[in-house]
């Protein structure tokens, strides 16, 4: 008998029994759809850290000024600027695991060039900030040091800005408005896109001196900067580095170990361990419900054929009086239970499809489709039919002839 | 054809021992047609179930053709049952999902042959049991006359040998049982061997001999004088 012709006996009993057929596959459907949510969520989580570290740069602190609460009164986020170019130097001084911090100064204002308008974030700071950033050159340079020294109005500008004031012009030498202020454009950054918070590429990026004394003089008297991003030697000194910076700068701000510290320190991959842990953790979760469910629904399969055979004890009896040997019987029933089986695995591929598209759409949670989860899928599912199925099909097929076709 | 000898049966029921059938001695040639006669618990359908390969005996020895088969495992037992033992049941026993012409081809699906070859064969053996347009009817869109016509049809389908019939004409009226024997007489017409069991004496008469048993004996064999 034919592979084909016991396939289309199958289905023409599982069609007979079409309600009866969809419920069996249902602890293989859910199964099989937590499958590939699980894979998803996990190559998901992967593949953003990743990106995230391809974005803002590895082993990097970044510390921002943080309006202390004055006797019992909030001063207000970002109210007050904590941090100058003293900490700044003092930090480089005294801890030899920092390998460059690049400061920073900022603002949100209207520049102005080619007749166009557009409000975007500029950044005062040296080229320190390209490398810890993981900035790369489309076109043009990093700032001179001379620039840097003599307060030069030069700036470079990001994608976003690019398109919106040049569209695809290339900018460089063009003259924008920072301000009212014109500055020469000498560098145009690569695209990184955006992230779920902000656009990074919606930025002008200028020399921290003349920032400080053509754009921000009155937000940023004297030495005070916005915030400051170190970079960390290796990666197994980033939270000793962390706890050292919090002592040098309390020390610096003449606050006590456990008074409330007027900055914060931000470690960019503590944050992405956390993602990474709570994706493992549901990944886990999801992994037993699966688990779980596809034993489960190997054993409703196994269940509802063995009420099959019972059923078809009849049946099974005039096969055999036509000529069915064993095999055929046994074949015919296997493939039964692989078909329910595999028919739930396709609807649990399409559920976990959905699913993984439903997410990823509404909680902006990256998922990854892994094609390999979708072949895990069908051989978690075919087997499953087939272990389970064995059992019930084998006592088909060693019905006794003549007792089969009494039964009634 | 078939050679029985000293064969019994015997079925084991908690501690009582039923002797189906007792030391049966018998031979049916070639083009027979053979009735067996006798009331239930004879142990006529027993002895059909043996000559059928559907059940095998407790002693003795059966030869089928060239075969003996109580040596006989049970995937050359499915095989002779498929190539030259055909079935025609008193339920007709068709499948109900299974329309007339896949219920007639199920043979010839165990028996491996090609999906042209095999449904040419079904037309074929439908045409000749006179149910050419009810081809596509379920089992339960079709008489019961219908139905026998197709069990016979997917009995002769693979061109057997032999066609057992247990009591083919039990589940019908008179007319149309008398339709059914017509067919069967003239399978047997074309050389076929038939054994028919029955408790009805006018269709037992159809046959060349009678056989009549009781208490898993044979109470008489003789040819049938009015046949």
């Amino acid at each position: 008998m034919s592979i084909t012709d016991l396939i289309y006996l199958s289905q023409k009993s599982l069609r007979s029994n079409i309600l009866r057929s969809i419920l069996t596959s249902l602890g293989i459907i859910i199964g099989v759809s937590s499958v590939i949510t699980m894979i998803s969520i996990g190559s998901g989580a992967r593949i953003e850290v990743e990106q995230q570290i391809e974005r803002f740069g590895s082993n990097n602190l970044i510390v921002r000024s943080q309006s202390s609460s004055n006797r019992g009164v909030s001063m207000g986020a970002n109210s007050v600027n904590t941090l100058t170019l003293k900490d700044m130097e003092a930090l480089k001084e005294e801890l030899p695991a920092i390998k460059a911090i690049a400061p920073r100064v900022s603002l949100s204002t209207q520049i102005v060039a080619n007749g166009n308008n557009w409000l975007a974030t500029v950044t005062g700071t040296t080229n320190d900030y390209f490398d810890l950033g993981n900035w790369k050159f489309e076109n043009g340079r990093s700032f001179e040091e001379e620039e840097l020294a003599s307060g030069s109005r030069v700036a470079i500008i990001g994608k976003t800005v690019q398109k919106n004031l040049f569209d695809t012009d290339s900018p460089i030498d063009e003259v924008i408005r920072i301000n009212k202020v014109p500055f020469t454009v000498i560098g145009l950054l690569d695209a990184k896109g955006g992230t779920a918070w902000a656009d990074l590429d919606d930025t002008v990026i200028v020399p921290l001196k003349t920032a400080k004394q053509r754009l921000v003089a009155k937000k940023f008297p004297g030495d005070q900067i916005r915030s400051m991003t170190i970079n960390v030697r290796s990666s197994d000194l980033l939270f000793k580095t962390e706890k050292d910076v919090d002592t040098v700068m309390r020390k610096l701000h003449k606050i006590s170990a456990n008074g409330n510290p007027d900055f914060v320190i931000r470690n960019y991959a503590q944050f992405l361990n956390a993602r990474q842990e709570s994706s493992r953790v549901m990944s886990i979760l999801l992994a037993t419900v699966a688990g779980i469910s596809l034993i489960v629904g190997g054993i409703g399969i196994m269940n509802i054929m063995l009420v099959t055979v019972t059923e078809r004890t009849k049946e099974i009896g005039v096969c055999m009086s036509v000529g069915a040997k064993k095999r055929d019987i046994l074949l015919q029933f296997l493939i039964e239970s692989l078909m329910i089986s595999l028919i739930g695995g396709l609807i649990g591929i399409a559920l976990g499809l959905g699913v993984i598209f439903g997410v990823s759409e509404y909680f902006k949670w990256k998922m990854s489709l892994d094609y390999m989860s979708i072949v895990l899928s069908f051989v978690f599912s075919s087997s499953i039919g087939i272990i389970f199925g064995f059992y019930p099909a084998r006592k088909a097929a060693n019905l006794n002839p003549i007792d089969a076709l009494r039964y009634e | 054809m078939i050679n029985i000898n000293s064969l019994s049966k015997e079925y084991v029921m908690g501690d009582n021992k039923l002797l189906a059938l007792d030391n049966i001695d018998l031979s049916i040639n070639e083009g027979d047609f053979v009735s067996i006669m006798g009331s239930s618990g004879s142990g006529k359908s027993t002895l059909m179930n043996i000559i059928g390969c559907l059940d095998v005996p407790s002693s003795g020895e059966y030869h089928f053709r060239d075969n003996n088969v109580s040596t006989l495992n049970s995937n050359k037992l499915a095989e002779l049952r498929n190539k030259d033992i055909g079935f025609v049941f008193q339920n007709f026993n068709l499948l109900p999902r299974l329309n007339a012409q896949e219920n007639v081809v199920l043979p010839l699906l165990y028996s491996g042959k090609n999906l042209k070859e095999r449904n040419q064969l079904a037309i074929e053996a439908l045409e000749s049991v006179g149910l050419k347009d009810r081809v596509h009817h379920r089992p339960n869109q079709l008489s019961g006359g219908q139905q026998q016509r197709v069990s016979i049809a997917r009995a002769i389908t693979g061109s057997p040998k032999l066609i057992l019939a247990d009591e083919p004409t039990g589940a019908l009226d008179s007319k149309t049982g008398l339709e059914i024997m017509k067919i069967l007489n003239d399978l047997n017409a074309k050389g076929i061997t038939i054994v028919l069991v029955t408790h009805e004496d006018d269709i037992a008469n159809y046959g060349t001999r009678i056989i009549k048993m009781k208490d898993g004996k044979i109470l008489e064999d003789k040819k049938n004088v009015n046949n």
